[in-house]
Parts: C-alpha cells; sequence; structure tokens
C-alpha cells in the first residue's frame, strides 16, 4: 500500500475521515458494525448510500480473509430514509 | 456576466424547450427552465454551494445528481428542506442555502 | 396515504430492465402490471446515455425509453414516479412492498433496480464542483447543462470513457481523465498496468484503434506492462479524450468550490514520482469509481448472495430464468450484474417470459418464448458495443449452478 492518505474525508455526512477509522480499529472497532458504531461512518443523512462500500472496502483490505462467499448481506428497512419522502420533490 | 452553462443546441439531444421562469436564490433573483431541478437552474447559473456543513461549515453541493447523497438540500420556502436534484423550479420559487436538519432525521445527538 | 394498492405484478425499477419487462408482459395478457420508480420521471439510466454504433449510427437512451414509455402507455400500464421502496415483505400469496406513498400488496415481485455508483475519495472531494461521473452525465445529458467548463475526471474505465466522449460531443472541456491515488480506498487495481488491462476489455468498443488491436493482444501476450511503460507521460488523445493513464489526480483544490487540481506522474505499478506533482486549474471533477449492482432490496428479502467481481460486486443468486430462491420474486438487469442496457432490455423481456411460464397460463406457448428470451439475451450480451467486462458468461454461470445447488 503505497501513498496512504488516511487524512481524507471518508464519509461525506458525518465527516468522518481515513485516519478515524484506522484509529478505531486500533481500539478494537473491527467489524463493520462496530466501526460505524464508534465512528457514525454510514450513519448520516445518506443512510450509507454513498460510504457503506468504502467502510466494507478499507475493513476488508484491513482483513484480508474476510470471507465473501455466499452471505446475506446486511441491510435492514428501511433502506431508504422516509422522513425524506417529502422531501422527494413532488406536491 | 458570465457565459451561462446551458447547453442550447446539443448535437445529438437538440433543445430544451421549456418555459423560462423567474426563482430567487439567497434573496438574488435568477432564472431557470420551468420544472428543471432547482440544482440545475442554479447550476446554470454558476452556482454551486447549496448548503454548508452542519459542524465544519464546509461548502457541498451537488454530488450524485439523483436523490441519493443528500448533499444537495436546500431550503425552499413553505417546504423547508427539499433534494434541489429532484425538486422541479417553479415559478417565483424562494430559495435558500440549506440549513441544518433536525437530530430527528440525522438521528445526531447533541452533545 | 396509507390504503393499501393491490396488482399482479409489481416492478421495481423504472429503467431499461423494468419498462422492457412491463411492456413484454402485458402486450402478452390481461395482468395488472404496476411500475414504480423513485426518480421524477421513467427511464432510468437509459435517460443519460447515447453512444455511437458499430455503423456509425447513434444510438440515443433518451428516444429508446420514450418509446418504451409509449408501448407501457397503450398496454394500460401504471408508471409511477417519485416513489421510493423501502421494505418488502413475504406473504403467503405473495408480497408486501413497502413505499413511501403507502403499501403494495403483489403476487409477482420483479426487482429491477439497476447498479449504483462506487464512490472513491479523495483529498477534496467533498467541494462544490465535485461530482460523481453519474451526475455530470446527468446534468450534460439529461438536462442539458454543462457540470462546468473545464473538468477533470478521475478513475479510468468503461464508463468514464464513454461519458468523457458524451460531454466532449456537448461541447465541455476536458483536461484529462486520469488515475485515482493508489490507496487503501481505491476499488480496482490503481496502477497504469491494471487501468490498460481494464481497458483491454473494451474490445470492439474500445475508443481507439491501438486498444482494439492492444486488447486482443495484451490479453495473449500480457503486454499491458510494456504498454503501460511506453504509454507517453502527457497521455494520448483517443477517441478526442486525454487519456493520462501515468497521471494520478491527487487531491482537489479550492477555497468553496473547486478552483484546481493537483496531479502527479505514477510509475508502472502505480507509485508517484516526486517532484512531478503539477496544479491545473478545472471548475469540476468528475470522479469515476466504477458501479456495482444495486440489489439492497433482495438483501431485505433475504435473498442469498453472491460476491461476483466480474458482475461488479454481490449478486442475488438466480438461474438463467431470472428467477430468485425465494417465491415469486424475479430480478432483472443491472441487478443481476453490470452490463449495458440493451442487455437489461433483453433481461426485462426474459423476466416477463418466465414470470408468465410460472403464472402457468399457456405454458406450452410459454415455453418456446421463453427459450428464445434466453437466447436473446446472449445474442445481445455477444454483440454489445459496452462490455463491462470479458468473463460475464462464465460469471454467471456460477451463479446459475450456485442457484441449482440452493434449490
Ligand atoms: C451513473 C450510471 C451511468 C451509466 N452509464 C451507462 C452508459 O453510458 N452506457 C451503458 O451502457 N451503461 C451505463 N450504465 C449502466 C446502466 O446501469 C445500464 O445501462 C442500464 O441502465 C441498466 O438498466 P436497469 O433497468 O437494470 O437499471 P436502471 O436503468 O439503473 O434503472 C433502475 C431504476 O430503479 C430505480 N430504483 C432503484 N432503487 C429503487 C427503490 N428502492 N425504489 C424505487 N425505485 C428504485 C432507480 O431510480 C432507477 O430508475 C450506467 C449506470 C450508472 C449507474
Ligand atoms: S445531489 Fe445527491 S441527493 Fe441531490
Amino acid at each position: 500500500m503505497r501513498h496512504v492518505n488516511e487524512g481524507y474525508i471518508v464519509c461525506r455526512c458525518e465527516e468522518v475521515t481515513g485516519k478515524q477509522l484506522e484509529d478505531a480499529y486500533l481500539l478494537g472497532a473491527i467489524t463493520s458494525r462496530q466501526l460505524k458504531m464508534k465512528t457514525r461512518a454510514t450513519m448520516g443523512a445518506c443512510q450509507g448510500r454513498v460510504c457503506r462500500q468504502l467502510v466494507n472496502l478499507w475493513l476488508s483490505k484491513k482483513d484480508q480473509c474476510a470471507d465473501k462467499g455466499v452471505e446475506p448481506l446486511s441491510y435492514r428497512t428501511p433502506i431508504r430514509l422516509v422522513t425524506f419522502g417529502e422531501l422527494a420533490g413532488e406536491e | 456576466m458570465r457565459k451561462s452553462l446551458r447547453i442550447n443546441h446539443h448535437p445529438l439531444l437538440g433543445e430544451m424547450d421549456k418555459k423560462v421562469i423567474s426563482f430567487t436564490y439567497n434573496g438574488e433573483k435568477l432564472q431557470g427552465l420551468e420544472g428543471e431541478p432547482i440544482a440545475v437552474a442554479l447550476l446554470a447559473n454558476h452556482i454551486r454551494i447549496l448548503r454548508r456543513h452542519e459542524e465544519s461549515g464546509s461548502a457541498r453541493g451537488l454530488y450524485c445528481g439523483i436523490g441519493h447523497c443528500m448533499e444537495c438540500r436546500v431550503e425552499l420556502l413553505g417546504k423547508g428542506q427539499v433534494r434541489a436534484c429532484l425538486t422541479p423550479l417553479k415559478e417565483g420559487m424562494e430559495i435558500r442555502e440549506g440549513s441544518r436538519l433536525p437530530n430527528a432525521i440525522t438521528g445526531r445527538v447533541d452533545s | 396515504m396509507s390504503e393499501v394498492q393491490q396488482t399482479d405484478l409489481l416492478i421495481v425499477g423504472a429503467g431499461p430492465a423494468g419498462l422492457s419487462a412491463a411492456a413484454t408482459i402485458s402486450a402478452d395478457r390481461d395482468f395488472r402490471v404496476m411500475v414504480i420508480d423513485e426518480f421524477p420521471e421513467p427511464g432510468g439510466r437509459l435517460l443519460g446515455q447515447f453512444h455511437e454504433e458499430r455503423n456509425h449510427s447513434w444510438w440515443i437512451g433518451k428516444i429508446v425509453a420514450a418509446d418504451l414509455i409509449i408501448q407501457n402507455t397503450l398496454a394500460g400500464v401504471m408508471i409511477q414516479c417519485g416513489v421510493s421502496v423501502y421494505g418488502l415483505e413475504l406473504l403467503p400469496d405473495g408480497w408486501r412492498v413497502l413505499t413511501s406513498k403507502g403499501d403494495i400488496r403483489t403476487k409477482y415481485l420483479l426487482l429491477a433496480t439497476g447498479a449504483a455508483e462506487v464512490p472513491m475519495p479523495i483529498s477534496g472531494w467533498t467541494l462544490p464542483g465535485v461530482m460523481s461521473i453519474g451526475a455530470a452525465q446527468v446534468m450534460a445529458n439529461v438536462h442539458q447543462v454543462k457540470p462546468g467548463e473545464r473538468g477533470y475526471i478521475v478513475g479510468v474505465n468503461v464508463l468514464s470513457l464513454a461519458i468523457a466522449k458524451e460531454l466532449v460531443v456537448a461541447g465541455i472541456e476536458i483536461e484529462g481523465i486520469a488515475l485515482p491515488p493508489d490507496d487503501l480506498f481505491a476499488m480496482e487495481e490503481t496502477n497504469p498496468v491494471a487501468a490498460i488491462e481494464l481497458l483491454t476489455r473494451l474490445s470492439d468498443a474500445a475508443p481507439a484503434p491501438w486498444m482494439r488491436w492492444g486488447g486482443k493482444l495484451a490479453q495473449k501476450m500480457k503486454l499491458s506492462r510494456l504498454i503501460a511503460s511506453c504509454f507517453p507521460k502527457k497521455g494520448v488523445k483517443v477517441w478526442d479524450l486525454p487519456l493520462q493513464l501515468r497521471t494520478a489526480l491527487v487531491s482537489i483544490q479550492g477555497v468553496d468550490q473547486v478552483e484546481s487540481v493537483i496531479v502527479a506522474d505514477v510509475t508502472r505499478s502505480g507509485e508517484i514520482i516526486e517532484g512531478s506533482q503539477r496544479e491545473i486549474e478545472v471548475d469540476f471533477v468528475a470522479i469515476a469509481g466504477g458501479l456495482y449492482p444495486l440489489a439492497e432490496l433482495a438483501a431485505l428479502a433475504g435473498c442469498p448472495f453472491l460476491y461476483v467481481s466480474e458482475l461488479g460486486g454481490n449478486i442475488p443468486v438466480h438461474n438463467e430464468r431470472l428467477k430468485t430462491t425465494l417465491p415469486n420474486l424475479y430480478v432483472a438487469g443491472n441487478i443481476t450484474g453490470v452490463e449495458g442496457a440493451q442487455v437489461a432490455m433483453a433481461q426485462g423481456r426474459l423476466a416477463a417470459h418466465s414470470i408468465s411460464y410460472d403464472a402457468g397460463w399457456f405454458a406450452c406457448e410459454e415455453e418456446p418464448k421463453l427459450l428464445d428470451a434466453i437466447a436473446e439475451v446472449k445474442e445481445v450480451r455477444r454483440s454489445a458495443m459496452i462490455q463491462f467486462h470479458p468473463e460475464i458468461d462464465s460469471a454467471r454461470k456460477r451463479i446459475y449452478e450456485l442457484f441449482e445447488h440452493w434449490m
């Protein structure tokens, strides 16, 4: 891994940086759920739609043996921020 | 005044035939096309800053363009916060830079 | 708000897959079909696409979408836009679908939710003026407003080249298409060798003859290393696009919006060459991290998934007839793997035949149609102008085998 720039923002909504993920990981937040709880990454207004992939990818690179076989993905209802229904722009 | 960013004569897609209407952004009177998303009308006027981040105050603008990222939240008079990339522009709309969302929506806890 | 709507088939997603499925099934029989989509207008990703075909005519997504919408209107299909699906639940006789406009009960459910973009964080990427490449496409092609006067594209892949070309056609200046910095968040390998390998997948659709030629040869002879070392640092113009395979975009600068980017030369394996950093003035940056299938609803439903990199990510297990392992639940289009719009349309038609077959009317009439539809998907895939990956067929076989195993 070259040119690791951990200072910039990964989760845009909550302004969580790569450095914060790294620190949380070192403090024992080693699953994506723990990382999210610890840093608030993926928990902002977009509900992880932008950075969920990134956090999982980052973790899988950290933890090379992460299982990529058949798995149920961990999504929970609602997958859309329903409170934003009114914000969708229609009448 | 800077040249508009509109593509008036697209070589393959042709013209947009929509009515020109007026609206305001942060009090400034602007023109846009009826029914196009607010963010598009603002971009055509070279306006990219749609809100500021709740905590750091950093400027934010349109990012995904299709309603996923929530970055483009603006304040629409009479409606509250809307996504500028999805909300169709109408005559006379009064729009302001997005402000902070209620904690009930972000799940943020004040400390 | 909360009255429950009823239908026989509910299709989530009014993109090429969903619209083709709806038009096909309702042209065939008396069956209540409803299509919903969260975007304000139907068409999905078709609305922003156009490309030049082999015979040099232009394939224009907006026109294809308009045609599909007319077919649906004539067939009496109800298309509802601005409605988001946020949950689903299996019932003894079908599905309950939770939407932002109330619940819908349906016997059959087809998920045609398409693909989403993989983000790519870069220093400065929250500045206004930085957007996903899909947003740049939507601005220029759907709304006909330039994302800016002059921009940089970061990420070299099939989609970034296709959209860069569209932006140039619209009169937007592209200063360069460069690699992302190689770091912990890079999805694909980000060095020049990997980028060339990726480009060789463009095969016939490759924007320049040397790539078409290079593609075939490189696959055989591992030429990509050589191409990578010979690739001029300034980049080359392919298809009028300034492709810079030896350059990485290191950061995006500006106070309140994009003012410039810092780029640097990289070695063959992607390391930044110290001292080569330079600043280039631009007013927008488009980030092209690639696509992944948007399968959140299949995950909520409880489908098993398989990670298939050739198809762009986690895929809900399904068979060649586009049935999932769950009762009355089907998938079509990019949710089954990232491919072009024409493949998605063929898959939509296949899903329609598959559902009519399973619904059991005129099964003997349906069987040959279903087999034809399967063959058609393969044929369209083979001849597609935009191929996202060369190993799609074998990757898909793995999923079908898993389906048989699972059932
Ligand atoms: C940004 C982007 C650009 C692309 N550009 C090209 C290109 O130039 N050329 C090319 O060949 N391919 C391109 N593709 C690939 C594209 O996915 C296919 O060409 C094709 O459009 C896939 O068709 P589909 O019907 O599967 O999905 P889509 O066309 O993506 O349609 C899916 C629809 O489902 C809706 N939807 C998703 N989730 C929900 C939900 N929960 N509730 C309600 N509605 C929902 C979406 O709003 C969308 O309209 C692009 C993809 C993306 C994401
Ligand atoms: S730009 Fe992403 S939601 Fe509007």
